[in-house]
């Protein structure tokens, strides 16, 4: 027995394995599927029990065009950061993604107000123009995603999207849709692993089995709280292991839009010189943030840069050799 | 200054206030007792009054709906006189009646023979001592000094290295001596290491040695008076502390005592309530105020500083130290209270700002610091303190449950007097099977042990979900939206009960309950967590406080409250408080235990910068926990849908 | 294996004498299990149980200090498997690895470029603290120069070759800096266990696999060397992460002293992007030193935040600055919030006040780290204290206004604010989340 064996932990649990996307046989029109979780073991340690999924990035985009991004972010990408489905395309064709996290940022009262049907037909566009998995992401605005995120549900009835997000006394109207239009749930808990269950225990109360639930813990960045997430990752993932079958869920970070807020990310070279060149400073960061949460075993990672988005794939790729 | 005549109804009292003043103000003024939760602060709507006629000015606020503000009802804190008034103080806006729990509780533990005796734990050695000398006169040979003598002749029967004589006594000593033929009986009281001639009655009086022996709670106040030669408790009684009018919890009444008047006012009011305690004890038991000599004390450590009008300011501010945890004994006439004019005023002491004397009393009376077992003491009432340990070691923390226990922020919350709804069972749908009301009349309101009762129910009967929110689906018709916005649920219609409001539970109420259990509970994980136990590991749980004799043991676990262990290792001390100062009055080397033993040994867990409990407690707001498998006993079937989804 | 409480208290005098400065023996017993504080406060403690408590207080992992001087690395001691148990405690050694081969002006450039490698970013300032120079070119007097040359650069140094000839020429040089021996493999055991005794610096040994490491490790204590770091030289990355994690946890867990010393790692990944990835995850995964050919400071800066941010400590809330900070193009009629120095308080703010868009000024007070509610229960944040700062020149020189805005959950403080500061107050919303529309909405309209 080598030593490495001696080192072998035993766990209890596995994480449940949750599928994002149907294809046509399942119901949808998606040409590819995403599959995650499936862990017996802690993130990569795969000498001591099953790591059969790797975890997925999924390139983020948005239902308008993002007033506010980093110039890097927007030299990457062009003028598609215009049309929804051109970006979609762009994403998968040119960068590759696997999977889409398609942020109704448009929606929200303050920056656009978009309504539900043009919501929807936002959702639609997008399907049309990718086969790859798709996340649909409310506005972070309870009232008006209450009324947003059932349309695009609707929209994209069959299609086993991942929706969100749902919290602790805001989950009961898009659980139903989740239900009634065949979806998979993001639940959203604010850095607080006891939250988290419970918000598992709710929706599953409500009809939905724990294989169709992510858990979102909330992300920080690095340098901006990215601690408290990784901690409070690394205590779900512990549990899950050690046999809670409530928290054996998938878990969701935000990588992109968290890292890209920084001023590590956003700062001109002249307002830091010490920092370094201005172009790639936000792409380190982001792959800085990314690859803690790796170790924290998130499964899913929405990231923006397509440089931060490739080396973090590769990084994964290598990883899961056996 | 301009002052205005207001009378009060229906007690027909008038005085003469300045123009301005709240009424609540000038209720106090009047010697009325109002009821206040936050002190005045216009926040918790408990004290209602109705203006029968006369101006004022009211503030706003969100308690009164519009059929009460057409009645005249306001909030006597939030409303001014402009001009002579003349305001009706409602029964349920007074802090009155008798705290009726409390007072059965107080006949019922009246006993102390078990532990203070003959064969007993402690010897029969009281803190004062009425001693019948005949002294031998004086003569050319015998010279020595009266005060001497005296001595002298004590110390044949006891053997007391040093004792004082005040000098008030050495004023009479020569007169009495003689007066009465060198028969006198010396009154002699503990001060710590010193014993006290308190003074010298003519002949002998030694058969007349009473003590009170007193439990200084937030909210009730108990008094006992005892014999001191017997043992026997000759009488009891109780009452509402009337400083609740300044507030319902220590943080209020400290807040309210910033200034040295106030804190002579919040002194005079509450022993003004122990002198009526102690006024009603003497003519019950028929015996003479002037022999009540000693006067035990056992209460939380604010209400030791508010009793002898210490600043108790620093309790509650980081690093939370109070002036004092072991008061000297004093004359009891130094803070007023009236007994034997020269007699004296002992208390037990306290651990910490937190952990007071009345916890360390009830570790005395619960025994658990004589056994190698591992128990559990929980002291359940306006605060809740929590003592855990054996005979080797003692750790103790002070969970700041809030008031619900209490009634206190519950809608149709009340204390346990008449009218409170004290048991309830409910059928499907919420239908009312069974409901106790203490007094036995029509339902006044919710009381703590009806409150868990009843949230114990919903939650079995399916009504409430995990989070203490109302299923619409299993309420039947008894589900409504209530006047703030939230859901509530109607116990009782106005046709039946007490004040023709109907009784409620709203979703608030049990968000509040289920915030003071989490509290409760997250503190006894992290006791035990401090020193690497379980729950497990317990072998008894001690439940004290007046409000912890009527509490269920099931549906306090039900609800999460109380952690899931056999039922058998659960024991009621009731009253602990008063008990522990009895035993004190009645044995000195049991307050040397207590002062060395108990509150010279208990450790004392700080529990607002505990890192387990900031981090987990929110894991505590599930009914019973986020974590069902701390609760075996109430873990439901596993859902097919889950196991048979996991299984894909 | 640490002592817990009760076990330590078993081995006390219990008569709670208080010469200690705690209450009780327990609580001492309590503070000494949390290491705040040591057993010589004792007075009384017997001799039995002084030995007892030593030999527990051993350290699973060995403390190793490489460099000397107040710029000294010190690694491992490390007493957990994850932060949240307790706390990690000794910060990584994040460096350059410097190759003697590069002629002159390269070596001069690379030197440069790595003494630039310092940063302040939240007010706290952090560097690349460690610099290893690489006998690449296999000769004596390159090796020589290089590590000259890194010595201006005033950091703990790692000397990699696998010539003991050559580091003991150039160790002869710098021995007194403490530097690194790296490292001692199978066939080079002898002579290099040998330099680590007369030079008495620490060691690093190196092999491919676990099973060939351990009867490295044990020759070399057998031979006396305390100070030792391990180098697993897997050849993938999956493989070295996971030798990591089993010498954490063999060393913690099964108390296996031969694993007891912290760990080296070299990653020589020629994307730099998948680098700064892979090192990032080394230093999240109980890597002591961490060394790549990475030296810009946009690659070193993440990884250096990974390991500031991971080596807190979870049990203290951590504090940002107390001053006044701007959010956006302020100008001096923009909004003033109030608002607490714990950091995830500060953040959340920040945040909701960055996506509002609405330029506004963010005072933050010191509450000794606790959040607002905590703050203000424990009299931590008060009226005197915000009306201090209100009427002081940091904000008077900034705020031409007089209308401050305070969380939600400190309205009842407005009126006595507003007496002590003499400032219209604003009650803002209770929730982080209502910032953007308080902005937008209610503070327009005032």
């Amino acid at each position: 027995m080598s030593i490495l064996d001696d080192a072998k932990e035993k766990w209890t649990g596995t994480i449940n394995e949750v599928t994002i996307g149907a294809t046509k046989q399942d119901g949808g029109t998606r040409t590819s599927v995403v599959t995650v979780g499936g862990a017996g073991a802690l993130p990569f340690m795969n000498f001591e029990g099953p790591t059969p999924r790797a975890p997925v990035v999924a390139m983020e985009i948005w239902d308008r065009e993002p007033d506010d991004w980093a110039q890097p972010l927007v030299d990457a990408f062009g003028p598609v950061l215009k049309s929804p489905a051109d970006w979609a395309r762009k994403c998968v064709e040119e960068f590759g993604a696997e999977m889409l996290c398609l942020k109704l940022a448009g929606t929200h009262p303050d920056f656009g107000d978009a309504t539900p049907a043009q919501a929807a037909e936002v959702v639609k566009s997008v399907l049309k123009a990718v086969g790859v998995p798709l996340i649909i992401w409310g506005c972070d605005h309870d009232e008006k995603d209450n009324e947003v995120l059932p349309r695009c549900s609707q929209a994209a009835a069959g299609e086993r999207c991942l929706l969100g997000a749902v919290k602790e006394d805001n989950y009961k109207t898009l659980v139903a849709s989740c239900l009634a239009d065949g979806h998979t749930i993001l639940g959203l808990s604010p850095i607080d692993i006891n939250i988290a269950k419970q918000i598992n225990i709710l929706v599953s109360e409500m009809g939905l089995p724990l294989n169709r639930i992510v858990m979102y813990p909330t992300t920080g960045a690095l340098g901006y709280g990215i601690e408290y997430a990784h901690s409070i990752q690394e205590r779900g993932r512990l549990a899950a292991l050690s046999g809670d079958k409530i928290m054996s869920l998938p878990v969701l970070c935000m990588v992109g839009s968290e890292a890209w807020r920084t001023k590590e990310a956003k700062a001109s070279q002249q307002e830091n010189p010490a920092w370094g060149d201005e172009k790639t400073r936000g792409i380190y960061w982001e792959i800085g943030t990314a690859s803690t949460f790796l170790q924290a075993g998130s499964d899913i990672l929405v990231m923006r840069h397509p440089a931060a988005v490739a080396a973090i794939r590769k990084t994964i790729s290598e990883l899961m050799v056996k | 200054m301009k002052t205005h005549s207001i009378t009060f109804l229906p007690d027909n009292i008038t005085i003469q206030a300045a123009a301005g003043k709240s009424v609540l103000d000038a209720a106090v003024a009047a010697g009325l007792a109002v009821n206040s939760v936050c002190g005045g602060d216009g926040v918790c709507g408990k004290c209602r009054v109705i203006v029968k006629s006369g101006k004022v000015t009211a503030k706003p606020n969100m308690f009164l709906d519009r059929r009460e503000i057409q009645r005249g009802m306001a909030l006597a804190c939030q409303t001014f006189i402009d001009g002579d008034v003349t305001i009706d103080v409602p029964f349920e806006s007074r802090v009155g009646g008798v705290p009726q729990l409390a007072t059965e509780d107080a006949i019922r533990y009246g006993s102390i023979s078990d532990w203070v005796g003959e064969g007993a734990l402690f010897p029969h050695n009281p803190l004062f001592q009425k001693i019948y000398l005949d002294l031998p006169k004086p003569t050319i040979s015998d010279c020595i000094c009266d005060q001497e003598r005296l001595y002298r002749e004590i110390r044949r029967s006891r053997d007391i290295p040093i004792m004082q004589t005040g000098l008030a006594v050495l004023q009479r000593l020569p007169d009495i001596l003689r007066q009465c033929d060198w028969k006198v009986t010396a009154l002699l009281g503990c001060r710590g290491g010193t014993v006290e001639v308190v003074d010298v009655e003519a002949g002998d009086t030694s058969a007349s040695n009473l003590g009170v022996a007193l439990d200084l709670g937030t909210t009730t106040v108990v008094a006992h008076l005892v014999d001191l030669t017997t043992s026997k408790t000759l009488a009891t009684k109780a009452k509402y502390n009337s400083q609740i009018t300044f507030g319902d919890d220590v943080i209020s009444r400290i807040m309210y005592g910033a200034t040295p008047e106030r804190r002579t006012q919040l002194r005079d009011v509450v022993v003004n309530d122990i002198n009526d305690l102690i006024a009603g004890l003497v003519v019950d038991a028929k015996v003479k105020l002037n022999d009540v000599c000693m006067v035990a004390c056992a209460g939380n450590t604010t209400m030791i500083h508010l009793l002898c009008a210490l600043n108790p300011a620093n309790i509650r501010k980081d690093p939370y130290i109070p002036a004092v945890c072991c008061p000297p004994v004093i004359r009891a006439a130094e803070v007023g209270i009236k007994i034997n004019s020269r007699g004296l005023l002992a208390t037990l002491p306290s651990v910490a700002s937190y952990v007071g004397g009345d916890v360390v009393a009830d570790v005395l009376v619960s025994g658990m610091m004589r056994s190698p077992d591992l128990s559990l003491l929980i002291d359940l009432g306006t605060n809740g303190e929590l003592v855990l340990g054996n005979s080797d070691w003692l750790v103790c923390c002070s969970a700041s449950a809030g008031p619900s226990f209490e009634g206190g922020g519950i809608t149709c919350g009340m204390r346990a007097t008449n009218g409170a709804i004290e048991h309830i069972q409910l059928g499907r749908n919420g239908d009312i099977v069974q409901c106790n009301v203490v007094g036995g009349s029509k339902p006044l309101g919710l009381c703590g042990s009806g409150l868990i009762d009843a949230v114990g129910e919903l939650l079995k009967a399916g009504c409430i979900d995990r989070r203490g929110r109302f299923d619409p689906a299993a309420c039947g018709g008894r589900l409504r939206e209530g006047d703030s916005g939230g859901q509530e649920f109607l116990l009782f219609p106005s046709a039946l009960t007490a004040l023709g409001r109907d009784l409620v539970l709203t979703e608030a109420d049990i968000n509040n309950l289920i915030h003071s259990k989490g509290s409760i509970y997250m503190a006894m994980e992290c006791l035990l967590d401090h020193v690497g136990m379980s729950f497990d590991d317990l072998q008894h749980v001690y439940i004290a406080g007046g409000f912890g004799n009527y509490l269920k043991i099931d549906q306090g676990i039900r609800i999460g409250l109380l952690p899931d262990l056999d039922p058998a290792k659960f024991k009621y001390i009731g009253n602990g408080s008063v008990q522990g100062a009895k035993m004190a009055l009645l044995s000195q080397e049991a307050l040397k235990n207590v002062q060395d033993q108990i509150a010279g040994a208990m450790t004392y867990l700080e529990l607002s910068t505990n890192h387990k409990y900031m981090n987990e407690y929110s894991s505590c707001l599930f009914l019973p926990h986020t974590n069902i498998e701390k609760f075996p006993s109430l873990m439901p079937a596993p859902q097919k849908q889950t196991d048979a989804a996991v299984a894909r | 294996m640490a002592l817990k409480a009760l076990d330590i208290f078993k081995l006390l005098p219990k008569t709670n004498c208080k010469k200690c400065g705690c209450p009780t023996c327990l609580a001492f017993a309590m503070k000494l299990a949390q290491k705040q504080t040591s057993l010589d406060q004792c007075p009384d403690v017997s001799e039995a149980s002084k030995v007892e408590l030593a030999g527990a207080a051993a350290p699973p992992i060995r403390l190793v200090t490489i460099g000397a001087g107040p710029g000294k690395l010190e690694i491992g001691n490390e007493t957990v498997l994850f932060r949240h148990e307790e706390s990690f405690y000794h910060a990584p050694g994040i460096g350059v690895m410097v190759s003697d081969a590069l002629d002159g002006t390269a070596l001069k450039a690379r030197i440069e470029a790595i003494r630039k490698l310092k940063f302040v970013r939240v007010g706290l300032s952090m560097q690349a603290n460690v610099v290893a120079v690489v006998n690449a070119s296999g000769q004596a007097a390159p090796f020589a120069k290089a590590v000259q040359a890194a010595g201006t650069l005033d950091l703990p140094m790692v000397l990699m070759s696998s010539q003991a000839a050559h580091l003991n020429t150039v160790l002869a040089m710098c021995a007194d800096k403490k530097p690194l021996i790296h490292a001692a493999t199978d066939a080079t055991a002898d002579a290099f266990i040998a330099l680590a005794k007369t030079h008495n610096c620490p060691l690093a040994v190196t092999a491919p696999n676990l099973d060939k490491l351990v009867p490295l490790v044990e020759k070399a204590r057998a031979a006396g060397i305390q100070d030792i770091v391990l180098d697993v030289a897997c050849p993938r990355v999956p493989d070295t992460l996971q030798a990591l994690t089993a010498i954490r946890r063999l060393a913690l867990k099964k108390n296996m002293r031969v694993l007891g010393y912290p760990c080296l790692v070299t990653n020589s990944t020629v994307d730099p992007l998948v680098n700064v990835a892979e090192c990032g995850m080394f230093v999240a995964k109980y890597a002591g030193i961490v060394l790549a050919e990475l030296d810009q400071p946009e690659q070193l800066l993440p990884l250096l935040t990974i390991s500031q941010n991971l080596y807190t400590d979870p049990r203290k809330p951590i504090q940002v600055e107390a001053k006044l900070n701007a959010i956006g193009a302020v100008t001096p009629d923009s909004p003033l919030m109030i608002t607490t120095n714990f950091s995830l308080t500060y953040y959340t703010v920040a945040g909701e006040v960055e996506a509002s868009r609405v330029p506004a000024y963010i005072g933050v007070l010191d509450t000794e780290g606790t959040s607002v509610l905590t703050a203000f229960a424990s009299d931590k944040l008060t009226s005197e204290k915000i009306a201090a700062f209100l009427n002081s020149d940091e904000v008077k020189s900034k705020v031409s206004h007089r209308k401050v805005i305070i969380p939600g959950y400190i309205a009842v403080m407005s009126g006595s604010l507003k007496e002590d500061s003499g400032w219209t107050v604003l009650v803002g919303p209770r929730e982080a989340s209502g910032i953007s529309k308080f902005l937008k909405t209610t503070w327009t309209n005032t």
